[in-house]
């Protein structure tokens, strides 16, 4: 899963992508509005998280840009202030959910967590298919209760599958989801991820539609 | 003297004594001269016709009596009197002087003599006298006397007009006085009436609203409401700005904390040392909130508008968590007292409560008869009776299972007593959890007064 994290203040930003990226995650990062704006635009994120007091352009104002060109991905907001008015208008001008500065780094990974599930329509942390179980508050992931050992792109993948269970994805949109906006793309080396998946978890757990994509059914 | 109503009373009472005793001693001794110079001149007149009768009758002065008709002359003792003395020292005397006589003086006045004398009875009176040379050369002395019972009497008479007159005047005079104060206070009170309810609208004052000695201290007012505002604007943002500036560096240290590998053993005492630094900071932070509220009291905050801006948030946060939160506000609510402050305290139990629900959130906001009162009830586990005060003092918080600082509801306790108002927690009669009562005064003194 793909994040786009808009933060300033540098070590916060460094501290938040470890806490993101140990639990298989993706992130892009932002230090201020314009650049939040432009990359929220143009690249396709499964979430974003946004502080509001960010230079050159302030928070609210790239949210509602988003908004405006129905960008609709989650966005949870952060805000340095006790003034609740930021929240509102936060939540006002579109945004999922807010976290308070300073904030527990666990409690900020639990909601981004509970947000991508929300986004994936299921309450419950983990994802479960044939004996394969994937743990999102740790990306960790066990065959038949046995722990499987895997790279953090092979997470990536299987994460991004698992959150869109049920829908055919396309090695490019696979790609887009898995690798951050600065690493080099390459869609062929999805298939060897795949591969890889296959070997260590089964060959029942991803479909492959020829020249289409891949996927994971729903039970 | 520190009432200028009582002030002006006294000052113009003063003067209209002053003035009315004047008037009254400079009109009395004027009636008091009139009446005597009346008196005197109807002895003259007495005397006179004493005077003709003598010169009719001068060679039989027994008839004397014959022309001076007035019957006062004739009974005994009656206060008027007359008496004529001939050459040869006979007296002739009214009946009424009977056996007495008028006490001429030795000296002869050939002009006419009005003075002050004492009957033998001890009877004062006023006497006129005079010696008349007839052409037939004999010297007869004339006197008419009347006594001064009847000029006491006109004088008391003048006496009793004047207290009348006088006593309608002082009435008169007093009611002007009051209905002159009340109406130079005026503008005072209007000004007092102003303040209070311009504050409400937000307004400043128009110092053209008011006479010209009262418009400099409409300026004045204006200038020195809009410093303390800015005054107290200026130290909330100074101490949000601190808060602001330690709170990063807190959470950084905390994160670096949290992500290090084998935390369990190194960390344990550095967490509970950024726990009572966020928790001081935060508790610091809303003392400075709760020390500024009276100047804060004098913006008007529109409680209907906010309670439906924070419900659409929290409906919407809410709905995330499968939660559902109702509202139910009166329409046109609204309190003197700082937005922030207002929002600082409906954000907490908000929070509080969205934090703790299982399922619904209910909302109530409307006129209370000492104030406004905000009910937020929920059906989550709610707190048992003996712990409610534990939770509304800073620093005792009941759960760490959930996030946040748990100084939420203290902070909210903290800056609604400031304000006057209260908060109670109770268990919800409908949603079975907490039920958070907030009762905010409309003015900041209904509750602390």
């Amino acid at each position: 899963m793909r994040i786009l994290l808009c933060e300033d203040e540098p070590v916060l930003c460094d501290q938040i992508k470890r806490l993101l990226a140990a639990e298989g995650r993706v992130v892009d990062v932002a230090n201020d509005g314009q650049e939040a704006c432009f990359l929220g635009l143009t690249e396709p994120y499964d979430m974003i998280i946004l502080d509001l007091g960010l230079p050159i352009l302030d928070g609210t104002s790239v949210l509602k840009e988003w908004r405006a060109k129905n960008i609709a991905v989650p966005v949870l907001i952060l805000t340095a202030r006790d003034a609740w008015s930021d929240r509102v208008d936060g939540l006002d001008a579109g945004a999922d959910d807010y976290m308070t500065k300073p904030f527990h780094l666990p409690e900020l990974a639990a909601r981004v967590r509970a947000t991508l599930r929300r986004q994936a329509g299921r309450t419950s942390p983990f994802f479960e298919k044939g004996g394969v179980l994937l743990d999102t508050r740790n990306a960790r992931v066990t065959l038949n209760g046995v722990p499987v050992d895997l790279t953090a792109l092979e997470i990536a993948v299987l994460s991004y599958l698992f959150h869109n269970s049920g829908r055919l994805i396309s090695r490019t949109e696979l790609s887009e989801h898995i690798y951050s906006h600065d690493s080099d793309r390459d869609s062929n080396t999805i298939a060897v991820f795949i591969n890889r998946l296959r070997k260590k978890l089964g060959h029942d757990l991803i479909q492959t539609m020829r020249g289409r994509g891949y996927m994971i059914l729903t039970d | 003297m520190r009432s200028l109503r009582r002030r002006a009373w006294v000052s113009g009472g003063l003067v209209s004594l002053i003035a009315v005793t004047t008037g009254v001693l400079l009109l009395y001794s004027f009636l008091e001269s009139e009446a005597l110079q009346r008196f005197d001149l109807s002895l003259r007149e007495r005397h006179t016709q004493a005077v003709v009768a003598l010169s009719r009758f001068a060679d039989d002065p027994a008839r004397i009596d014959e022309v001076l008709l007035d019957p006062e002359y004739d009974r005994p003792a009656s206060g008027r009197y007359w008496q004529v003395v001939g050459p040869d020292g006979e007296i002739y005397a009214s009946a009424s002087l009977l056996e007495a006589t008028l006490p001429l003086s030795n000296e002869a006045a050939t002009d006419l003599a009005i003075h002050d004398a004492q009957g033998a009875d001890g009877e004062p009176y006023r006497m006129a006298h005079q010696v008349i040379t007839l052409e037939d050369g004999t010297r007869w002395e004339v006197a008419v006397a009347m006594a001064l019972a009847g000029l006491e009497l006109d004088r008391a008479e003048a006496r009793r007009s004047l207290a009348v007159a006088f006593s309608l005047m002082v009435l008169v005079g007093l009611a002007g006085m009051v209905a002159q104060t009340a109406i130079m206070l005026r503008p005072i009170r209007l000004l007092r009436q102003d303040v209070a309810h311009r504050w409400e609208k937000g307004e400043v004052l128009d110092s053209s609203d008011y006479p010209e000695e009262v418009a400099p201290l409409v300026d004045d007012i204006n200038y020195l409401l809009q410093r303390n505002l800015e005054i107290v604007r200026r130290s909330r943002q100074q101490a949000a700005d601190l808060a602001h500036a330690l709170k990063t560096p807190s959470a950084i240290l905390r994160n670096e904390i949290m992500l290090l590998p084998d935390r369990e053993q190194v960390a344990g005492r550095a967490l509970d040392a950024l726990d009572r630094l966020d928790a001081q900071l935060a508790r610091s932070l809303a003392r400075i909130r709760t020390s500024n509220t009276a100047e804060a009291s004098n913006i008007r905050t529109d409680v209907t508008a906010t309670v439906q801006r924070f419900s659409r948030m929290f409906s919407k946060l809410a709905a995330n968590a499968d939660k559902a939160l109702t509202v139910e506000a009166t329409p046109g609510l609204s309190l003197r007292a700082d937005p922030q402050d207002f929002e600082e305290v409906l954000g907490n139990i908000l929070d509080n409560a969205l934090k703790w629900s299982r399922t619904r959130i209910v909302v109530t906001a409307r006129n209370h008869a000492r104030g406004i009162e905000i009910l937020v009830q929920d059906d989550g586990p709610g707190i048992p009776e003996e712990e409610r005060s534990a939770a509304l003092v800073s620093g005792k918080r009941l759960d760490a299972s959930v996030p946040g600082a748990g100084l939420g509801l203290a902070i909210t306790a903290e800056l609604l007593k400031a304000y006057g108002g209260m908060i109670e927690l109770q268990r919800s009669e409908d949603l079975g959890g907490l039920a958070v009562l907030v009762i905010w005064p409309t003015a900041p003194t209904q509750l602390a007064g």
